[in-house]
C-alpha cells in the first residue's frame, strides 16, 4: 500500500515542481529567472518519466532538453544580455496571463475528457526498457530515425546561416 | 495510479504553454511556451507506452525529442538574428503584416 | 394577296435600307428608285386588283399570316381583312402613294440620303397599309405605332438641322400621349370582352356585354388616341413644325394619309360609336372647333407649308364632325376627296419651293403665274375643290358634312362648319394669289422642275376634279356609288330637298364671297397682315399655344425633373446607399483593425474560436466533469 501511495507521493512532488516551474516561466519578469523556471520543470518532466518506468526516456530528456537545450537557452539569453529598456514592456501582464487561463480552460478541459477515454490501468508486465526500445527502433522506425539525423544535420546549418553575422555585401 | 493523473498533468501543462504564447511578448517565454507543449506531448506519448506496454510511443517521444533539439537550434538562432536586427525582444515589433502603415 | 400587299413595301425597306448601309456614299439613285417606286406601282397595282373584285361582289377577304400570341384559348394572329372599308382606303392609299413617291424621285433626287429617304418612305407605306388591312385592334396598333415612328424618321430627314429634330420629337411625343389614351381603351375593351375573341368581327358580334359606362370610357379614350394622330384640338401642335420634313413626306404623311388614320380608326370602330351618341356628338364638336381653330390661323400664316398643314387641321375636323355625327360614309368620303386635292397643294407647293430655290415665304414669290403653268393650273383646281365650288371634288364631300352636321339639329356645330368653309376659300385663294398673281418682289432665275415633279400633278388634277362624283348624293341625282359601297351604318338625313339645295348655295356663295375679298386684298400687292391690331398679332402668333403649353406643361414637369434629380435623388437614394457604405466601411475599419500583423494576436483568435469550439462541444456532447 505504501508502495502506491508512494507513487502518489512522488508523483505529487513532481508534479508540484513542474507547476511551480513553470507558472515562474510564464510571469517572471527577468528572462532568465524564466529560465531557471524552465529548467526546474524539464527536470520534474525526466523524474515523470521515470515514475513511468520509461528511464531510457527520461535520461535523453536529461540530455537532451535540459542539457542542451536549456543551457543553450541560457547561453543565449546572457550573451544577448539584454538591458531593462531592450526588454518588452508587459503592462498588463498578470491580467492577460488570467485572461488566457480562462479562455484556454474549455480546451484543457476537452483534451482531458478525450485523454481519459483510452484504457485506465497501467498494463502489466514488460516495462518498456532500452532493450525493447533498441529493437523496435531499429527494426520499424529505422526510416524516421535517418530522417531526424538529416533533419538535425539541416537544423545546424540553418542555425549558423542565420546567427551569421553580415559581412559587407551581403544581404540577410 | 492510473493513468488518468497523467493526462490531467499534460492537459494543464498544454494549456499553460498556450497562454504563455498569447500573454508575453518576451520572444525567449514565447519560445519555452513552444517547448513546454512539445513536452506535454512527451508525456502523454511516455504514458500511453506504459499503458499499451509497447515500444511504439515511446520510441516516438524519442524522435520528437530530437525534432525538440533541431528546433530549439533554428529558434534561438532566430532570435539572435532578430535582436541583433531590432536591439528589442519584443515580439510585437515584428507586424509587418499589418495592412495599416 | 392581301398579305403582299403589305409585306411588298416592309420587304422593299428594309432591301433598300441594307443596300444604303452597305456604303451610304455611292450614288446608287436609279437602283433606289426602282426598288422604291416600283415596290409601290406593284401594290398598287395588288390594291387595285382586290378593289376591282371586291366590286365585283367579292366577300370580305380574311387572310393570317402567322399566329403572333396565343394565350390558353385566345389567339392574336397577324392577319388581314379587306372589307369594303380597308378596300376603298388601300386604294387611294397605294394610287396616291405612288404618285407621291414619283413625284419624291425628282424632289430629292439631288440629296445625299436618297437611299435612306425611301427606305423610310416604303416602311411608312408598309406601315400604313397595315393599319388598315388588320383584322384585330392589336394588329392595328402595330401599324399606328410604326406609322408614328415612319412620320418621326421622315420629319427629321434634315438632321443636320436641330431644329428639325425637335420637329421630330413633337410629333413622336403628341403622337405618344394619345396612344396612352389608345391603349387604355384597348385594354379595357379586352377585360370587358373577357375572353370573347379580339378581331374586329369578334368584337362587333360580342360589344353587347359592355355597359354603357365601359363604351363611354372606351369611346373617349379611343378618341384621345385620334386626337393626337390626325391633329385636332389639343393635341395638333405637332402638324405645323412637322412641316421640317421633305415636301413629299408633308404631301404624302401629313395630308392624304397617316392623319387619316384616326378618321379610320372611327368609322373601324363604328360598332362602338353607334351606342354612344355622345360621344360622338363630343367628336363632332373637337372637330368642328378644331377646324374652326385651324382655319383662323392658317388665314395669317406666311410660310405655304404652314397654311396647308393648318388646311389640313381644318378639314381634318370636317371629318371628325361626319364621323362623329354617325355621318360615317360621308367622313370617308372626304378623307378620299382630300386626299386628293390636298397631295395635289402640298406636291405643287413643293414645286414652287424647288423653283424658288426653297424659299418657302409667300410673301416673297409673287407673278409665278407666267413661268409655272403646269403647277398654276394644276394648283388653281385644287384651290378650287378645297373651296368647296362645284363641280369639283371638294364640293360634293363637304357639301354632304355640313348637310349631316345641319340635320343633327345641333346648329352651332352647323355654324361653324359654314364659317370655316368661308374661310377656307379665303385663305386658300390669299395663297394662290399671292404665290402666282401679285407683283414679284424680285426676279429669280427659277430652278428647273423634273417632269416626275409634274406629271404627277396632272393626274392627281384630273383626281380633285372628277372624283367628287363616285359620292353624288340623291340631292343632286346621284347615286352615292362610294357610300352604297362603304355599307357602314349611316345616319338618315331627314331635311327636305329644299333645305338642302339652301345649305349648299348659302355655302358656294360665301365660299365665292371668300375668294373675291382675297383677290381684292392680295392679287394685285400681297402683304403680310398688319399685326399693329392686338387680335390679329394675336392670331398671327397662332393664339400662344405653344407658349401656353411651354408654360403649363413643360414648364412643371422640367421643374418637378430637376427637383427630383438634384434633391430626391441624391439625398434620398443615394443617401441611403451611402449610408449602407458607410456602415460597411466603419465595419470594415473595425475589423482592420484586428489585423494588426501582430502573430501573438492571430494566435490569440485561433485559441479563441477553438475555445469556442470546444464549449460547443461541451455542451452538445453533454460531456461532464
Amino acid at each position: 500500500m505504501l508502495v502506491d501511495n508512494l507513487e502518489l507521493i512522488l508523483f505529487s512532488i513532481l508534479a508540484s515542481f513542474m507547476l511551480g516551474g513553470t507558472t515562474t516561466m510564464l510571469l517572471a519578469k527577468q528572462t532568465l529567472y524564466s529560465a531557471f523556471g524552465f529548467l526546474v520543470a524539464m527536470l520534474a518532466l525526466a523524474g515523470l518519466f521515470g515514475l513511468l518506468d520509461n528511464r531510457f526516456l527520461g535520461v535523453a530528456q536529461v540530455m537532451v532538453s535540459v542539457g542542451a537545450i536549456v543551457v543553450l537557452s541560457m547561453l543565449s539569453i546572457l550573451t544577448i544580455n539584454a538591458k531593462a529598456d531592450a526588454l518588452p514592456k508587459e503592462p498588463f501582464k498578470y491580467l492577460w496571463v488570467f485572461l488566457s487561463m480562462i479562455i484556454v480552460s474549455p480546451f484543457t478541459f476537452l483534451l482531458y475528457k478525450m485523454l481519459i477515454t483510452l484504457p485506465h490501468h497501467f498494463a502489466k508486465g514488460e516495462n518498456v526498457s532500452a532493450k525493447v526500445m533498441g529493437s523496435v527502433l531499429f527494426k520499424e522506425w529505422v526510416l524516421p530515425f535517418e530522417l531526424i539525423s538529416i533533419l538535425l544535420l539541416t537544423a545546424m546549418l540553418g542555425a549558423i546561416l542565420i546567427a551569421k553575422k553580415k559581412t559587407k555585401g551581403e544581404h540577410s | 495510479m492510473s493513468p488518468d493523473l497523467f493526462f490531467l498533468l499534460a492537459s494543464i501543462l498544454f494549456s499553460m504553454g498556450l497562454v504563455g504564447i498569447i500573454s508575453r511578448k518576451n520572444l525567449f517565454v514565447i519560445y519555452m511556451s513552444i517547448e513546454l507543449m512539445l513536452s506535454s506531448i512527451n508525456l502523454i506519448l511516455a504514458t500511453l507506452s506504459r499503458v499499451l506496454g509497447d515500444g511504439g510511443p515511446s520510441v516516438i517521444a524519442l524522435l520528437l525529442v530530437g525534432v525538440i533539439a533541431a528546433e530549439a537550434a533554428l529558434f534561438l538562432a532566430i532570435i539572435v538574428h532578430l535582436y541583433r536586427e531590432s536591439k528589442t525582444l519584443d515580439a510585437d515589433r515584428y507586424n509587418d503584416l499589418s495592412e495599416v502603415s | 394577296m392581301l398579305s403582299l400587299i403589305v409585306t411588298i413595301p416592309f420587304f422593299s425597306s428594309l432591301l433598300i435600307g441594307l443596300i444604303y448601309l452597305s456604303n451610304t456614299e455611292t450614288k446608287r439613285n436609279t437602283l433606289y428608285t426602282i426598288f422604291g417606286v416600283g415596290s409601290i406601282f406593284l401594290t398598287t397595282l395588288l390594291s387595285l386588283f382586290t378593289l376591282a373584285e371586291s366590286l365585283g361582289g367579292a366577300p370580305t377577304l380574311h387572310e393570317t399570316l402567322f399566329n403572333w400570341i396565343t394565350l390558353g384559348e385566345f389567339k392574336i394572329n397577324l392577319a388581314f381583312m379587306a372589307d369594303h372599308l380597308s378596300v376603298v382606303m388601300i386604294s387611294f392609299i397605294t394610287f396616291i402613294g405612288l404618285l407621291i413617291h414619283i413625284y419624291a424621285a425628282g424632289y430629292m433626287k439631288d440629296e445625299e440620303g436618297y437611299g435612306k429617304f425611301f427606305a423610310y418612305f416604303n416602311l411608312f407605306m408598309g406601315s400604313m397599309l397595315l393599319l388598315v388591312l388588320a383584322d384585330n385592334p392589336i394588329i392595328m396598333f402595330v401599324g399606328w405605332e410604326l406609322v408614328g415612328l415612319s412620320s418621326y424618321l421622315l420629319i427629321g430627314f434634315y438632321h443636320q438641322n436641330s431644329d428639325n429634330i425637335k420637329a421630330a420629337n413633337k410629333a413622336f411625343l403628341l403622337n405618344r400621349v394619345g396612344d396612352f389614351g389608345f391603349i387604355m381603351a384597348l385594354a379595357i375593351l379586352f377585360v370587358s370582352l373577357e375572353w370573347t375573341g379580339f378581331t374586329y368581327d369578334a368584337i362587333a358580334a360580342n360589344i353587347d356585354i359592355l355597359d354603357h359606362q365601359t363604351l363611354t370610357l372606351v369611346g373617349i379614350l379611343l378618341f384621345v388616341g385620334a386626337m393626337g394622330k390626325s391633329a385636332q384640338i389639343p393635341l395638333y401642335v405637332w402638324l405645323p413644325d412637322a412641316m421640317a420634313g421633305p415636301t413629299p413626306v408633308s404631301a404624302l404623311i401629313h395630308a392624304a394619309t397617316m392623319v387619316t388614320a384616326g378618321v379610320y380608326m372611327v368609322a373601324r370602330f363604328s360598332f362602338i360609336y353607334e351606342l354612344i351618341p355622345n360621344v360622338g356628338l363630343f367628336i363632332a364638336y373637337v372637330g368642328a372647333v378644331s377646324a374652326l381653330f385651324a382655319a383662323i390661323i392658317a388665314s395669317f400664316q406666311s410660310d405655304i407649308k404652314k397654311i396647308l398643314a393648318y388646311s389640313t387641321m381644318s378639314q381634318l375636323g370636317y371629318m371628325f364632325i361626319a364621323v362623329g355625327l354617325g355621318a360615317y360614309s360621308s367622313g370617308i368620303f372626304h378623307v378620299f376627296t382630300h386626299a386628293f386635292f390636298k397631295a395635289l397643294l402640298f406636291m405643287g407647293a413643293g414645286a414652287v419651293i424647288i423653283a424658288m430655290h426653297h424659299e418657302q415665304d409667300i410673301f416673297k414669290m409673287g407673278g409665278l403665274k407666267k413661268h409655272l403653268k403646269l403647277v398654276f393650273i394644276t394648283m388653281f383646281i385644287a384651290t378650287l375643290a378645297i373651296s368647296g365650288l362645284p363641280p369639283f371634288a371638294g364640293f360634293f364631300s363637304k357639301d354632304a358634312i355640313i348637310v349631316a352636321a345641319f340635320n343633327s339639329e345641333h346648329y352651332a356645330l352647323w355654324a361653324m362648319a359654314t364659317l370655316t368653309a368661308g374661310l377656307t376659300a379665303f385663305y386658300m385663294f390669299r395663297m394662290l394669289f399671292s404665290v402666282f398673281y401679285a407683283k414679284a418682289k424680285e426676279q429669280k432665275e427659277l430652278h428647273s422642275l423634273t417632269r416626275s415633279m409634274t406629271y404627277p400633278l396632272v393626274v392627281l388634277a384630273f383626281g380633285a376634279t372628277f372624283s367628287g362624283f363616285l359620292g353624288v348624293s340623291e340631292v343632286y341625282g346621284g347615286s352615292d356609288i362610294f357610300g352604297t359601297f362603304l355599307s357602314l351604318g349611316d345616319l338618315k338625313i331627314t331635311l327636305p330637298h329644299s333645305t338642302e339645295y339652301m345649305i349648299a348655295a348659302f355655302n358656294v356663295s360665301l365660299a365665292t364671297i371668300g375668294m373675291i375679298i382675297a383677290y381684292k386684298m392680295f392679287a394685285q400687292e400681297a402683304k403680310e397682315a398688319n399685326t399693329k391690331n392686338i387680335l390679329i398679332k394675336i392670331a398671327v402668333e397662332k393664339f400662344y399655344i405653344d407658349e401656353i403649353y411651354e408654360f403649363l406643361i413643360l414648364k412643371p414637369l422640367l421643374l418637378l425633373s430637376r427637383f427630383i434629380a438634384n434633391v430626391i435623388d441624391p439625398k434620398l437614394f443615394d443617401g441611403f446607399i451611402n449610408t449602407l457604405v458607410w456602415i460597411y466601411l466603419s465595419l470594415a475599419k473595425l475589423f482592420l483593425k484586428l489585423q494588426n500583423g501582430n502573430v501573438r494576436s492571430y494566435a490569440f483568435y485561433i485559441i479563441t474560436g477553438v475555445s469556442a469550439m470546444s464549449l460547443f462541444l461541451i455542451f452538445k456532447l453533454g460531456v461532464v466533469l
